[in-house]
């Protein structure tokens, strides 16, 4: 009896401890970064993303950086992989007000959410700098007049297609609609399966409850003529026929030119699916490029991209994705940081990101330059989507975005499961997320 | 005489207290302390990583977490008085709970609907995803525990043992539960996947259970269920190390004496080891009862904002939505809900120590 009670006893005081730890977030751990000074030079540490390739690219830019300002000395900080995290960890530097990192990748969806920890780059001469980039972009990090962000590299949502398939079948083109693209998928579907391959699917896109499923949804709803959810002036759009109907017409593709497990599906899945020659069509963005054409893949050379199909507005849409560099406010050294900042988001450096990487360039000029359109064709016929993308609300309905877009995907995906109707998924939407934003 | 014995006893309990003071401080410090910032935030509007002006809001945090409601469906009746039938559902229709429950000062959404005595009604809360959380979590310690204790002990027996290649068995045994949960929860997640791609659904499909197309992760039905079998799989051999501890402590003699009294197998196991068990046990369920009801990795490894657990949900709601007031009410309510599980737990093995 004694025994169990210590037990119990001990259990409850660590449980009591770690929960208030939990809850308390650690901003004590957070501040104890370090701003050494070694024989008088600054040094400028940047939390940049490691996916793929992306820390070595940074730290690649870091040391031609450091060539030219012997002054200066950067670190290249790895931070984690899932955008969720890699905020956590940024917003524990900032509750902390620490001056450990100077410069911040962030998210496209950020900018609206922590604008008030970041530099005004206008003060250090960004406009300058900002317009030789997509407007659209410099837009959504435009924060109360305020520019937080420089733009470092794009994404938007593209629509790849097996060119060996659709000419087996007799198609010349990709689909222009997403009827188009259902009677395709149905046909090619039908004829890949009797020919024996009985995993094979019309289409995949990402349809897992997350945000990557807010954007396919943008994407369906914003080229059927739907708005895009929360207007820039903050009027909530999103309960509207064109809307419902084009959710709708998601939901009849699961199970019949998608699998069912479309459901589960992010990036990677879709592309491990279309990357096995699984999929005649895929909904991705522009990384599974370069991955699709690897030597070890078996539609290395038979697929291609082209923009998303149109619904009833006559034109597709595709959500912009991507990432920024931002600076702290509470950096010490505000004018290097800035400088750096400038550089690694300039021209050279984005174009050396473009042909290694194959990132999308955030300067217009880019899509013009012969050694990138080299390395990769379609950035130069895809322009167009890339400089028309939509943006989610995330400027609009900030600092409670990520609210707005779980409560927009978690009842889209209940439509995608056959829970609720569309019609009432979007009266369901608009309510919550009247509720979230307090209109 | 009697005077300076008691005066050498009052010198010693200051002693005593003397050297238990910095035990005492360090307690306050990692335990209530921080318990009492979280208990003070819980009752203010705080952001987390913001300079706006923190606001006293009393109670709203825990009204917005923990109100609910039932309430009644009118059904839909057609010109002629006869009751609708949804077209989608072929189910009869009832009015639409968004048109009845109340949207000041917090909108209530509906969780379930049920019939009860003839009449429909709908259960309502204004945050349903926490009242989920607190069944899912308390739904999967109670049935992740009881098949971890039933499996560890029947593997504990035959641990227990002695027969050739033991101590390899043994070593083979704690590996799921060396593997950290952040491992093992991915590497689950790639066997549930939700087509021929994870080895569960070839599996099924086997047997012709599914169609090698079942989404095992994102259908409701068995979301909490995949949960239970991940940590069943991952926490038994902890319960089984435990319980063959408490095994090893029993002197093999009584065996003997029971076996040559008459005694078999069964009546063993209930009369002799389980008793003698008993408290290794009791200290076993309290242990991974509490951890399970703290369960955070494995939820938000593979469910991300899908489903969660308390813990999950706590987290969910201070880093991706910075609602630190919030998130600090909820963790509160979980504190609580342990704190239930700690007194049920010590009153049973109260129970234990007046039978004997």
């Amino acid at each position: 009896m004694n025994r169990v009670v210590k037990v119990v006893i001990g259990t409850l005081l660590v449980g009591c401890a770690s929960i208030g730890i939990f809850a308390n977030g650690s901003s004590e751990e957070a501040a104890s970064g370090s701003q050494t000074q070694e024989q008088g030079k600054i040094k400028l540490v940047v939390a940049a993303g490691a996916v793929g390739q992306e820390l070595q690219l940074a730290k690649d830019g870091a040391a031609e950086y450091m060539k030219t300002h012997p002054d200066i000395e950067v670190e290249c900080l790895e931070t984690p992989d899932l955008t969720t995290d890699r905020l956590g960890l940024y917003l524990q530097y900032f509750e902390a007000k620490s001056s450990a990192v100077d410069l911040y990748q962030i998210d496209v969806i950020w900018p609206g959410d922590i604008a008030e920890h970041l530099l005004d780059l206008n003060q250090y001469g960004g406009a300058d700098y900002a317009k030789d980039h997509f407007p659209a972009i410099v837009k959504n990090n435009t924060v109360d007049g305020k520019l937080v962000a420089m733009p470092w590299f794009t994404d938007a949502g593209l629509l790849y297609y097996r060119t060996d398939l659709l000419k087996k079948y007799g198609y010349d083109a990709p689909p222009s609609t997403w009827k188009e693209l259902d009677e395709m998928a149905k046909k090619v579907q039908a004829g890949e399966r009797a020919a024996g391959n009985q995993d094979f699917w019309g289409f995949v896109w990402q349809g897992n409850s997350y945000e990557g499923l807010t954007c396919d949804a943008l994407e369906w709803i914003n080229s059927n003529g739907g708005g895009s959810i929360v207007e820039s002036n903050g009027k909530i759009s999103i309960d509207n026929d064109k809307a419902a109907e084009a959710i709708a017409m998601a939901a009849g593709w699961v199970g019949t030119i998608s699998p069912e497990g479309v459901l589960g599906f992010g990036e990677e899945d879709a592309r491990n699916m279309f990357q096995a020659g699984n999929a005649l069509f895929m909904r991705n963005w522009p990384y599974a490029y370069a991955l699709g054409n690897s030597d070890d893949s078996v539609i290395k050379g038979k697929f291609d991209v082209a923009p998303l199909p149109a619904g009833a507005s006559g034109h597709g849409a595709a959500a912009l994705g991507g990432w920024q560099l931002a600076c702290s406010k509470y950096s010490k050294h505000p004018k290097e940081a800035t400088d750096l900042l400038f550089y690694l988001t300039g021209y050279e450096q984005q174009k050396r990101r473009a042909i290694v990487g194959s990132y999308n360039p955030t300067i217009k000029a880019l899509y013009q330059d012969k050694d990138v359109l080299k390395a990769t064709p379609f950035f130069g016929s895809l322009y167009d989507v890339f400089t028309q993308a939509v943006a989610r609300p995330s400027t609009v309905t900030a600092p409670r975005y990520a609210e707005v877009s779980k409560v927009f995907f978690t009842e889209v995906h209940d439509v995608l499961s056959k829970k609720v109707s569309a019609e009432k998924a979007v009266k369901n939407i608009s309510l919550d997320i009247a509720d979230v934003i307090g209109k | 005489m009697q005077m300076n014995s008691h005066r050498l006893q009052k010198k010693e309990q200051k002693l005593a207290m003397i050297l238990l003071l910095p035990s005492f401080v360090i307690l306050f410090l990692i335990a209530f302390y921080p318990l009492f910032t979280v208990f003070s935030t819980s009752l203010t509007d705080k952001k987390f990583a913001s300079s706006r002006t923190v606001r006293f809001v009393g109670m709203d945090n825990y009204q917005k977490l923990l109100s609910m409601k039932v309430a009644e469906l009118e059904p839909l009746l057609d010109a002629s008085g006869k009751q609708m039938i949804d077209t989608t559902t072929q189910k009869p229709a009832y009015q639409d709970p968004i048109d009845i429950l109340p949207r000041e000062p917090y909108r209530y959404k509906a969780v379930s609907q049920f019939d009860f005595f003839g009449r429909h009604y709908v259960f309502a809360a204004t945050d349903p995803e926490f009242i989920q959380s607190i069944g899912d979590t308390i739904v999967f310690t109670v049935l992740s525990v009881l098949l971890e204790t039933i499996l560890g002990m029947v593997i504990a027996l035959v641990m227990i043992k002695n027969f050739p290649g033991r101590g390899g068995l043994r070593v083979a045994m704690l590996v799921p539960w060396a593997i950290p949960t952040a491992v093992s929860s991915r590497m689950w997640e790639w066997m549930f996947a939700s087509t021929r791609v994870g080895v569960i659904n070839v599996i099924c499909q086997w047997f012709g259970w599914t169609n090698g197309q079942f989404p095992f992760l994102t259908a409701e039905s068995t979301q909490v269920w995949a949960m239970i079998a991940i940590d069943v799989w991952k926490t038994t051999p902890f319960m089984a190390l435990l319980l063959m501890a408490g095994l090893q402590t029993i002197p093999p003699g009584i065996y003997e004496a029971a076996k040559i009294d008459g005694c078999n197998a069964v009546q063993r196991f209930w009369k002799m080891t389980m008793p003698l068990v008993k408290d290794t046990l009791l200290v076993a369920l309290v242990f991974r009862t509490l951890d399970a009801l703290r369960v955070f990795d494995l939820f938000q490894i593979v469910f991300a904002q899908k489903r969660y657990s308390m813990a999950s949900f706590a987290y969910y709601q201070l880093i991706d939505n910075k609602m630190m007031g919030y998130s600090s009410a909820a963790s509160v309510v979980i504190f609580f809900i342990i704190l239930l599980f700690i007194i049920i737990y010590t009153r049973i093995s109260g129970g234990v120590a007046n039978e004997k």
